[in-house]
């Protein structure tokens, strides 16, 4: 398949910092991509030069093989409502909705609607007024009703309590399916997103430390659960990135595969596997990529 | 030019900003006037300026297009060009809507003999010289300019920061302090009021319009570099 995206050496300096340093990336179309960093590695500098809000410094960028810059027939099939987006002094979301509207060729107003009523927006409120749940709110709605061939969102559970956020999930894979894109969903929090996205793009100083298929990373660690001696002299000499205990009962997540023999043998001491932590792995891979590890949490 | 079309549609979705927040100004200002007018007991026609009180209004709607509306409009996969006209072409439109309420409201005040009081905030004689085309044409350039000015400010300071934005100002400063130092040491006060006196209000406005588009010139190129 062709890339929807793509970019070669892609660098955005301000003033003497690199936000984004050297990346290169494709990205493929009708797969949800994880963009994952901490605050300020680069995430939304990144989504922006793609739509051409911000401007690279150097570099190529290729959006549907051509550059997104006052390009309409690129920007038409792109939509990027940020995390902090401003709307128009003393509109409502109604008014944001209806403009939305104008604009996006594949726009579904009864997908709007309904996700109105799901996320309780209230439409006749001022934007500024909304509480920071709601403005995220409406930046899902435009976002998912758009239905743009590529979709940014950023940060976009920011404030939303935990049902709206599983509702903002459930109804982006149900719509994802029925009308297959790319989605390219910018996170910090990454087992929260973990088992939505499935490709990982992480992001970190500015630079793409890994990109690859989610199962794919998954498979780069295991985790072993089981009696807690047992565990540990199973895992002595290995390259663990976590330990949990609980009682005499321990979970350690290693690094590397494990082949039939090994795996054989593990059945055979009793011990089980269990699915690995996308957060542990990709915080643990940030700190081998060379990234001054100080502390352990990407949040 | 159906997406600047919709520019146009955009920036009106919410018809408070371009059109009800004007006019309850206008309103409100003349209202006042004509109390004002009510208590000065003197039988010669009273003139005030109250009919500018929207116009600075303008210059808010100028500003808060650029750093309110333009960001939203990046999330709407709008181009900058197409934001730029569309946003431009509102404001031509909302100002020749402020210069049809002012040529109606000169027409109230004629019909009504200046609310009864002989006050006037519209039908002001030199204003009116070239009648009411040039009135309108006036009260269009001063509103247009108004919000061409907040616009491009807000782009500049967008675009290239605040120091820049000073900077302008300081040079235009210095440039029009400049002028008057000349028009003083050559003696050129006498030509220059004689020559305001032969091009009138609608000369004037005129010139106007050329100084806008020039600015409309200016802030489209530091539009185009503009972030939200």
């Amino acid at each position: 398949m062709t890339a929807v995206i793509e970019v070669q050496d892609l660098t955005k300096t301000y003033k003497d910092k690199n936000a984004l340093d050297r990346v290169t990336l494709s990205l493929e179309p009708g797969a949800i991509y994880g963009l994952l960093g901490r605050n300020g590695a680069g995430k939304t500098t990144l989504m922006s030069i793609l739509t051409a809000q911000n401007f690279e410094t150097s570099g190529t960028v290729r959006v549907f093989g051509e550059h997104p810059f006052e390009n309409a027939r690129v920007l038409n099939r792109t939509c990027f409502v940020r995390e902090s987006q401003k709307y128009p002094d003393d509109a409502t979301p109604r008014h944001a909705f209806a403009a939305a509207r104008l604009f996006f060729p594949n726009w579904d107003q009864a997908l709007a609607d309904e996700l109105i009523g799901e996320f309780q927006v209230p439409l006749k409120q001022r934007i500024k007024k909304l509480s920071r749940g709601q403005l995220s709110a409406v930046g899902v709605i435009i976002g998912l009703a758009s239905r743009a061939e590529i979709t940014f969102f950023d940060e976009p559970y920011l404030g939303l309590d935990a049902v709206a956020r599983q509702i903002f999930y459930d109804r982006l894979l149900e719509d994802y399916a029925e009308h297959p894109r790319t989605v390219i969903l910018s996170s910090h929090l990454i087992d929260e997103v973990a088992n939505l996205i499935e490709k990982v793009i992480v992001i970190d100083d500015g630079r793409i430390i890994l990109n690859e298929d989610t199962d794919a990373v998954r498979d780069r660690a295991v985790t072993v659960i089981g009696d807690a001696a047992k565990v540990d002299a199973w895992a002595s000499g290995r390259d663990v990135l976590h330990r949990d205990a609980l009682g005499n009962v321990a979970s350690v997540t290693v690094l590397g595969r494990l082949s039939a023999a090994e795996r054989a043998e593990l059945a055979d001491a009793g011990l089980d596997l269990a699915p690995v932590s996308l957060q542990q792995l990709v915080i643990r891979l940030s700190q081998k990529a060379g990234t001054p590890a100080e502390t352990e949490e990407v949040r | 030019m159906r997406r600047i079309a919709n520019v146009v549609r955009l920036q009106m979705i919410n018809r408070q900003t371009f059109i009800w927040t004007p006019l309850i100004i206008l309103v409100g200002a003349t209202l006042l006037s004509v109390f004002v007018y009510a208590m000065i007991p003197v039988d010669t026609p009273k003139y005030g300026g109250a009919a500018n009180a929207p116009l600075w209004y303008f210059l808010a709607i100028g500003i808060g297009a650029m750093t309110y509306t333009f960001p939203f409009s990046q999330a709407l996969s709008i181009t900058r060009r197409e934001f730029f006209l569309g946003t431009m072409l509102t404001a031509v439109l909302a100002s020749a809507f402020m210069g049809v309420l002012f040529l109606l409201g000169a027409g109230i005040e004629v019909a009504t003999h200046g609310y009864g009081v002989n006050g006037y905030v519209f039908y002001l004689d030199w204003l009116w010289e070239a009648g009411p085309f040039g009135a309108f044409v006036v009260y269009f350039t001063l509103a247009l300019g108004l919000f061409v000015l907040g616009f491009t400010g807000a782009t500049i300071f967008k675009t290239w920061g605040l120091t820049v934005l000073t900077i302008s100002w300081v040079v235009v400063a210095l440039l029009l302090i400049g002028l008057v130092f000349l028009a003083t040491r050559l003696g050129w006060w006498g030509g220059f009021w004689e020559g305001v006196m032969t091009l009138g209000a609608l000369g004037l406005a005129l010139w106007g319009l050329v100084v806008i588009a020039g600015l409309m010139g200016i802030s489209f190129l530091a539009f185009r570099r503009a972030t939200p």
